[in-house]
């Protein structure tokens, strides 16, 4: 399942500075795999030590947050965009 | 509720906006009667306060402690380059206060606080939240959630920001978005004064609807924005029937339910 993953900028020196990243999975946690296998180093910035997604950032897939779905086993389909984005506090 | 008349230069002044569709002299009225609080003024707070200010809100409660530094000049419009040293929050008054005489402002040069907070809530109609950290933003929610008042959300890192309004007991609000925050450094990331600028705008904006009627507000929608691409999408953010700061309010809500516009719940 090819999907486009949209990064944040405070992750993008995981991805060269890509913005969007095209990845494969069936699920979010498929995704978050195949996401590490492209970008070394970004899934320990998603996850916790025990596999959990951080609480301080969110996945939408498409504009739903996956917590409305099925958090981490979300299903995902052809062309899903997925975006994480970060709590941050700039004023 | 209490409707202020319009003078004379208040008519001419705001002239331009009152005939916007669907605007008129009651939203103006319902401006003028209004009380917004306005947190962390810098180039986000400092500038969507401008915009309130210039709009016609009635009061302004300004709070932020520190003082001016030269590398705040970039994004904090308020500000002039003799003031670096001094508290910020008074030349932010004094600029306001110059640009519209009419609008009543208080200057706090405080953070936001568990002390300062709920007399800070209690005295608004409603708050934007323009803070540069998550402490004063957690404090600043939760008071907004114990006191029913609506609340904007408005961040920004580097080229991307993100805006949400927060009502009480109908949308989620900032915890159910964000349950936890990150190690997070303010001085880590870099800001040009338009995208903060930016974010000001579409903050005051999301006020003035929530005030007037105007429009529609971002009630239980994200807007994420990525000023390097011009990218701006809703999302659904989530809300938690569990939240901690909230969980409970949507049955408070039932008592006192929040209708746009605003005042119209004001006896």
């Amino acid at each position: 399942m090819a999907v486009k993953v949209l990064i944040p900028t405070p992750l993008q020196k995981f991805t060269r500075d890509q913005a969007t990243v095209e990845c494969n999975g069936g699920t979010i946690n498929e995704l978050l795999d195949s996401l590490e296998q492209s970008c070394p180093g970004i899934k320990a910035r998603l996850c916790d030590d025990s596999g959990e997604l951080r609480r301080f950032i969110n996945f939408y897939v498409n504009s739903e947050d996956i917590r409305f779905l099925e958090g981490k086993n979300t299903a995902l389909q052809e062309g899903d965009e997925v975006s994480i984005v970060p709590a941050v506090a700039g004023g | 509720m209490t409707m202020l008349n319009l003078t004379p230069t208040e008519l001419e002044r705001y002239r331009r906006q009152i005939m916007l569709p669907g605007f008129g002299e009651e939203a103006q009225q319902r401006l003028k009667a209004s009380t917004v609080l306005v947190t962390g003024v810098g180039g986000l707070g400092g500038t969507a306060a401008l915009y309130l200010a210039v709009a016609g809100v009635g009061k302004l409660i300004l709070v932020r402690g520190g003082k001016l530094r030269l590398d705040d000049m970039n994004r904090q419009v308020l500000m002039t380059q003799d003031w670096v040293g001094k508290p910020r929050v008074f030349q932010a008054m004094a600029t306001l206060r110059a640009l519209n005489p009419d609008v009543e402002i208080e200057a706090l040069c405080e953070y936001i606080t568990p002390e300062n907070v709920d007399r800070l809530v209690q005295s608004s109609d409603m708050a934007l939240d323009c803070a540069h950290n998550f402490g004063e933003r957690d404090v600043l929610n939760a008071a907004c959630v114990r006191w029913g008042k609506p609340m904007v959300e408005a961040a920004m890192n580097d080229m991307e920001a993100y805006l949400t309004t927060i009502i009480p007991g109908q949308t989620p609000c900032l915890s159910c978005i964000f349950p936890e925050k990150p190690n997070w450094d303010r001085r880590s990331f870099g800001v040009l004064g338009a995208v903060s600028g930016t974010l000001a705008c579409l903050t005051a904006l999301e006020a003035i609807k929530l005030i007037t009627g105007l429009g529609e507000p971002l009630l239980s929608q994200l807007l994420t924005i990525d000023l390097s691409r011009l990218e701006f999408a809703k999302r659904r953010p989530y809300h938690d029937p569990d939240c901690p700061v909230c969980g409970h309010a949507d049955k408070q809500a039932v008592a006192h339910p929040f209708t746009p516009p605003l005042l119209l719940t004001r006896g």
